[in-house]
């Protein structure tokens, strides 16, 4: 645990003294605000939800792939990656740590988003409060596993960089984030389901809806699903990026 | 105990555009040892395995035959008991958190050695002003110069207080007056107790600080011994330097029995070599006679064996 | 006038732009250009242009995909402001302050290849998801197209030289200010809703960005407005484009004085 602390506090102190790397915090309120404006939420309330939503899950995925996504390349690059293998403490449990700051993080999205939808003249009701809490607390885990398998990733796979930035807009669109997966093609929806944001998505709108929310078990057990598959390719590809330091001393620091 | 002890180290790296199968052997059946509370220099070129044997003992690379143990500990198998006994410095000024003051990096690194909370501090406070770090501690470190920085790293590495140091070319890039402090700290650490592997391609770093040199190049070891044992190995002769010696004198020297050679460069100094001690009074007494009083009996330096033992290539990293 | 001026002008554009188009080449290979970039950009056409079947049905759809179509352009040209601080990461900032040519005409021409980049995304972006939101092309509006896209491209390249400019000694700054830039200018300039929808201070605003008013004439021409109130909008976005480029130039210039006053140009990283 004393690992993980310290990996929680030096992200934090490092996402503090780097605005740069909350940058995707700057741009929430203005997707909120177009979103909103596009929707035309004040006038069409039914829709507001999709608005405030859509931006969180923008900012939560966005952090995860560029933020903590380059956790361990970015230290192999300012060579502290071989000085943290050399120290005792798991390196794991020190990446987990960093990842869970920084998905800590990105929830100011949440935050944010409601403020610009409050000024925009959109007072959100929550129906389903407990909904909502577990909604984030399973989409922030998941998050962070799926982030800890980005990071390991990336450091292993040379050609992966180029693709790195466009994983964005191809999952928001698959994965229904503002317009529900139903709008989109069949054959597409068995792609969107492997991908967590379409359930984070779907459950936190639930709890903003009136009707019960039925679902609930389901996502959530999806969202469990998801999180475990990342965190066990991630722990798989951890292995990988120890034994390519270690043993094939090809990911060292200079 | 010994500190360090490695027997028939190999460590060959899979070449990076070659065949498949084609290997590079940065490491080729070391034999080191390294006694509690030495102080040891690792001598040798740019690439002659320096680094890659550092990596083997701070446990971050893991060698293709033979062992290593620290303090009898393995540094493959045994990596929980290993880490916390050994501090490293690797080189350069990479290796730090820029964004982060240098007090911030003490306390992440110190924590990841498992150094208590509540001595965090304390430690981190010592070690800033042990560096002359004190009034930059709250500062980031990418506005460090490169000679802070190596202090830093320095600091970093005794955070935990660690019995083995692996030092890394720990004084590339300091300037002369951080580098003398350098050799005094490394004084303190051995009055301490703690034993030391320092790399480096500066001669006079390693004979003024260490107890034993070991000269390594092309991944082999060519030589381990005081270094002025290292220095008598070249040449058993002593060595004479004078100004001014008449050239009568000089051409009476070469003719004399045990004088091996009489050479005067363009900047007037005369270099006499004797075959042995007894041979040198003599020789002495000759050029007092003759009025010379300018003149030094020497030894060659470690830089002389080291060039003599690797040959040229030496050359390269003088610089 | 000078008048050895243009030629060496023109050296200074022909090598700029030699290293913008290896800039160009390091960033993408045609494979990670096509596979990634293009399909993350029209992931995004698509993205916003779904939204309007939330709310009514067909012109909004239409609406939707000619804005975000063109708004890919004025997103690659915006990252002039991130390229640009490259040059400081690299330390070849001094030197550029150094040499004898203008700052401003180095970093001109340096980040040409978004605007190459840009115009071709939008132009796949018009002519293949166009046609599937309803939008019919012929041979006229095609043309047309193509040149207001390049004009767009250009337009927005020189507002973020200009903001280039402005953050040239804050490189941490420059992610932040690029993505403001440009989901301003998505907010603003009538992508996803119409310039009147905002109050009227934003609509001001506006007025003075290249895009709103290439964006306007985009429209016209796909709706049949007549011609010379196309050439109008068309017109008015190349000016205001120059204006920008304008305040580029002399910000460029204070850029290097106070650089140099204060000693912010760093040699080294």
């Amino acid at each position: 645990m004393r690992a993980f602390r310290a990996g929680l506090s030096l992200q934090a102190a490092l996402l503090w003294r780097s605005p740069g790397n909350l940058h995707v915090l700057a741009t929430v309120p203005l997707y909120t605000l177009i979103l909103l404006a596009m929707t035309d939420a004040s006038h069409q309330a039914g829709l507001a939800p999709n608005a405030i939503i859509a931006p969180t899950l923008m900012a939560l995925w966005t952090m995860a792939l560029f933020t903590a996504g380059d956790l361990i390349d970015r230290d192999r690059h300012d060579g502290t990656l071989e000085p943290t293998v050399a120290t005792p403490a798991p390196l794991a449990q020190v990446i987990t740590g960093r990842i869970c700051a920084v998905t800590a993080a990105s929830l100011i999205a949440f935050a944010e988003a409601w403020v610009v939808g409050l000024c925009f003249g959109v007072h959100l009701s929550v129906h389903h409060p407990l909904t909502l809490v577990v909604g984030i607390l399973t989409t922030s885990l998941t998050t962070a596993c799926t982030a800890a398998l980005i990071a390991t990733l990336l450091v292993l796979t040379r050609g992966g960089r180029p693709y790195q930035n466009s994983l964005s807009f191809p999952f928001y669109l698959l994965s229904g984030i503002v317009v529900p997966i139903e709008v989109l093609p069949h054959w597409v929806h068995p792609i969107s389901r492997i991908i967590y944001l379409s359930w984070s998505a779907d459950l936190l709108r639930s709890a903003f809806r009136p009707e019960e929310p039925r679902q609930l078990p389901m996502q959530l057990i999806a969202l469990g699903l998801l999180a475990a598959a990342g965190l066990a390719c991630a722990s798989v590809l951890m292995r990988r990026v120890l034994d390519r330091v270690r043993i094939l001393g090809t990911l060292g620091h200079a | 105990m010994n500190a360090i002890e490695i027997r028939g180290l190999r460590r060959d790296f899979p070449l990076p555009n070659g065949e498949r199968g084609a290997l590079r052997t940065a490491l080729d059946g070391i034999n080191l040892t390294v006694g509690e509370g030495e102080v040891h220099a690792l001598l040798g070129p740019n690439g002659a395995g320096k680094t890659t044997l550092c990596k083997i003992l701070a446990t971050v690379l893991v060698p293709s035959a033979g062992t290593a143990r620290i303090l009898g500990r393995d540094v493959v198998t045994r990596l929980a008991t290993v880490r916390p006994l050994i501090g490293c410095v690797f080189g350069g000024d990479r290796g730090l958190y820029g964004r982060l003051s240098a007090r911030r990096n003490l306390h992440y690194w110190g924590a990841l050695y498992g150094v208590p909370g509540h001595e965090l501090r304390a430690r981190a406070a010592e070690l800033l002003d042990r560096f002359g770090l004190t009034a930059h501690a709250d500062e980031r470190v990418e506005t460090f110069s490169r000679g802070m920085k190596q202090r830093l790293h320095l600091a970093r590495g005794l955070m935990h207080a660690p019995r083995v140091l692996l030092l890394d070319e720990p004084t590339t890039g300091m300037d002369p007056v951080s580098a003398r402090d350098f050799r005094t700290l490394i004084g303190e650490l051995r009055r301490e107790g703690r034993s030391i592997l320092l790399t480096t391609h500066d001669m006079a770093e390693a004979e003024t600080v260490c107890d034993r040199a070991t000269l390594i190049d092309d991944g082999r070891i060519l030589h381990t011994a005081t270094p002025r044992e290292l220095g008598a190995l070249l040449s058993r002769h002593e060595r004479i330097e004078a100004t001014d010696v008449p050239a009568q004198l000089l051409a009476q020297m070469g003719t004399r029995s045990g004088v091996t050679s009489v050479n005067t460069g363009p900047d007037g100094i005369t270099l006499i070599e004797v075959t042995d001690q007894d041979a040198l009074t003599p020789v002495l007494r000759l050029l007092v006679d003759a009025g010379v009083t300018n003149l030094a009996t020497t030894r060659p330096g470690l830089e002389e064996v080291y060039l003599q033992l690797i040959g040229d290539r030496g050359m390269d990293v003088a610089s | 006038m000078n008048p050895r001026l243009p030629s060496k002008a023109l050296t200074v554009l022909r090598h700029g732009s030699a290293i913008a188009v290896a800039d160009l080449a390091a960033v993408y290979t045609w494979k990670t250009w096509l596979f990634g970039w293009l399909v993350r950009m029209l992931s995004q056409v698509v993205f916003f242009t779904l939204v309007g079947r939330l709310t009514d049905a067909g012109h909004n759809e239409q609406f939707l995909v000619i804005g975000n179509a063109l708004m890919v352009c004025a997103i690659e040209a915006t990252m002039v402001v991130a390229s640009s601080a490259w040059e400081r990461s690299l330390g070849t900032m001094p030197l550029l302050v150094a040499a004898p040519t203008h700052l401003a005409w180095t970093f001109i021409v340096r980040s040409l290849q978004w605007v190459i980049s840009g115009t071709v995304s939008s132009l796949v972006a018009l002519f293949t998801l166009g046609p599937a939101f309803g939008l019919r092309w012929t041979l006229n509006s095609a043309a047309a197209a193509v040149l207001l896209v390049l004009l767009t491209a250009l337009g927005t390249y020189c507002f973020g030289l200009a903001l280039a400019a402005l953050v040239a000694d804050q490189p941490a700054l420059r992610n932040i200010v690029s993505n403001v830039a440009y989901l301003g200018m998505m907010a603003l300039c009538g992508v996803q809703v119409p310039v009147h929808y905002w109050p009227q201070p934003l609509q001001l605003l506006a007025q003075f960005l290249p895009l709103t008013h290439e964006l306007e004439a985009l429209r016209g021409v796909l709706q049949g407005a007549p011609v010379l109130r196309i050439l109008g909008r068309a017109v008015l976005g190349v000016i205001t484009g120059v204006g920008w480029l304008a305040v580029a130039v002399v910000v460029f210039g204070w850029a290097a004085r106070r650089g140099r006053r204060t000693g912010a140009i760093e040699f080294g990283t």
